[in-house]
């Protein structure tokens, strides 16, 4: 049988409604441990690391560095470390056709509230003082 | 230790994608009953049926275990799904030993089956398995399975110093098993430049760097050996049945390329059973893709994975062959089914029986790997031949 079906899902994100409330904006919001300190991005509820449930949210710049990148005809996605986290992030690469390896997050591309990097050009900034 | 699991008998259909209008209930029902006859049992005989299926979307049915049930004779048995995505059929053979090591049940028979090929398109599928990691994070960057096994597999290569050489010979000795077994997706007989000249599907994994999508079934039936007659006795016995997770996000592990919830759950099934990894003769492997064996090979505890694969280790005349059905590469991954065909697999091999590629030296210990998401859920067996 040929059988169709659209679902249509509507998710609340509950405690963790501000994360993609800034994400929406093209804001980076952490969390931040309350005990340890460790700066999460993706924002979590718990701390991975003492599993303490007592967080702060904490902006970053939305400056990252991307660590590996894999291109595929889906698009390119890297794993990147955002300045002032502690952890690492995967994200999709807005402009794949850029080679360099820093970029700042911007708004989500489409509904679906994912973390979008634009790579940008910093032949400049490494010149600076050579 | 487990010591009162037995391995009663199992059967599995071929894994291929189907073209012949079979549907995924006719599977069901061809490995349950090549499993009862494999065990000299009838239906009767069982009283409690678990079936693992990944995924509702695949099968488009709720609550298969009653349907199942019913489809395959199992009258009044008690019967339930387990679900740990990839590892959904493995972690279903868990459920089974731990009922009957429990008491639960006397029989149980494992029931894994998914339709991954013939129901949707590739795409769909692949849309589904993008919501394995974090829905709500990597899900929804809209990053695909094969590109978030790049990732990993490139900060594995950057530690290790593995090649793609390595990941091209696992892809091709995977398939060179293969041709051994007849119920295996993918037969092929392909060189390292075939792999290496193959489309790029997420850089650095290339198509036949990739398992396929696999339509199947197979099924085991777990016993105290007391409860069992005369045809299943002398059969492989369970040592450890242990499942452990990893961080869900791959960011959020300190090493990206490392397989931490892989080695937790290694290192203690290998205390439960008293063993040493050293004292294993033959390992099932998740080889989702070619690079995801050596990672698991890895954090398996396995001593200088890279040499060892290099040194022909892992090959059927070698100390510790790996994949010898051919592994999902080779063999095929119908989600559900994929997990119960490699403790079959493993089983078979320990008691002479397996119908496929031998291991040149007998093991007496074999140990079993699957995962969901990118080794996240990790579940491991080990067993010991009669
Ligand atoms: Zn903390």
């Amino acid at each position: 049988m040929k059988y169709q079906m659209t679902l249509d899902y509507t998710i609340p994100f509950g405690d963790l409604q501000p994360y993609f409330d800034a994400l929406r904006d093209g804001q980076a919001l952490a969390s931040k441990c309350d005990s340890c300190g460790i700066v999460a991005f993706p924002a979590r509820t718990n701390c991975a690391s003492c599993r303490d449930a007592s967080m702060q949210w904490t902006p970053l710049t939305g400056t990252a560095h991307v660590l590996f990148r894999t291109d595929a005809n889906g698009g390119s996605y890297a794993l990147v470390k955002f300045d002032g986290a502690d952890t690492t992030s995967t994200v999709a690469l807005k402009n794949p056709e850029n080679n360099t390896t820093i970029g700042t997050l911007v708004a989500p591309i489409g509904d679906a509230p994912g973390l979008w990097l634009t790579l940008i050009d910093t032949e400049n900034e490494e010149h600076d003082g050579h | 230790m487990i010591s009162n699991v037995s391995f009663a008998g199992g059967a599995m259909t071929p894994f291929n994608r189907r073209k012949d209008g079979s549907s995924f209930r006719d599977w069901a029902r061809a490995a349950v009953q090549g499993a009862l006859d494999d065990a000299g049992l009838e239906a009767r005989d069982i009283d409690a049926l678990i079936v693992a299926s990944e995924s509702d979307f695949f099968t488009m049915q709720l609550n298969p275990a009653a349907l199942l049930a019913d489809e395959c004779g199992l009258i009044g048995v008690a019967a339930k799904r387990v679900e740990g995505g990839g590892a959904s059929g493995h972690l279903a053979v868990h459920a089974g030993v731990a009922e009957v090591a429990s008491g639960m049940a006397c029989r149980v028979l494992v029931l894994g089956v998914e339709p991954s090929a013939s129901h949707l398109k590739g795409a769909d599928v692949g849309a589904l398995y993008g919501l394995s990691f974090d829905a709500w994070t990597d899900g929804m960057t809209g990053i695909d399975s094969t590109s978030l096994y790049a990732l990993s597999a490139q900060a594995f290569m950057a530690r290790t110093g593995a090649t793609l050489d390595d990941f091209a010979r696992i892809a091709v000795r995977n398939r060179a098993h293969a041709r051994m077994n007849a119920n295996a997706h993918l037969p092929l007989d392909v060189s390292l430049d075939e792999v290496a000249a193959s489309p790029v599907v997420a850089s650095p994994y290339r198509r036949l760097d990739c398992s396929p999508l696999s339509d199947g079934a197979a099924a085991i039936i777990l016993a105290n050996a007391s409860d069992l007659p005369a045809r299943a006795q002398g059969r492989a016995r369970f040592r450890a049945a242990v499942s452990a997770v990893d961080a869900v996000r791959l960011g959020e592990r300190q090493d990206a390329g490392f397989f931490g919830g892989k080695q937790r759950a290694a290192q203690r099934a290998y205390e439960i059973a008293g063993v040493t990894a050293a004292e294993i003769g033959l390992a099932e492997v998740y080889d989702s893709y070619s690079g995801a064996q050596l990672q698991s090979l890895e954090a398996l505890g396995f001593a200088d994975v890279i040499a060892a694969e290099r040194d022909g280790a892992f090959t059927a005349q070698g100390a510790m062959p790996v994949n010898l059905s051919g592994g999902l590469l080779g063999q095929g991954a119908p989600v559900g089914a994929t997990g119960v065909a490699q403790v079959l697999t493993a089983a078979l091999q320990l008691e002479g029986r397996y119908f496929g590629q031998q291991a040149t030296h007998a093991p007496r210990y074999a140990l079993v790997d699957t995962h969901g998401g990118i080794a996240t859920l990790n579940a491991i067996s080990i067993l010991e031949a009669p």
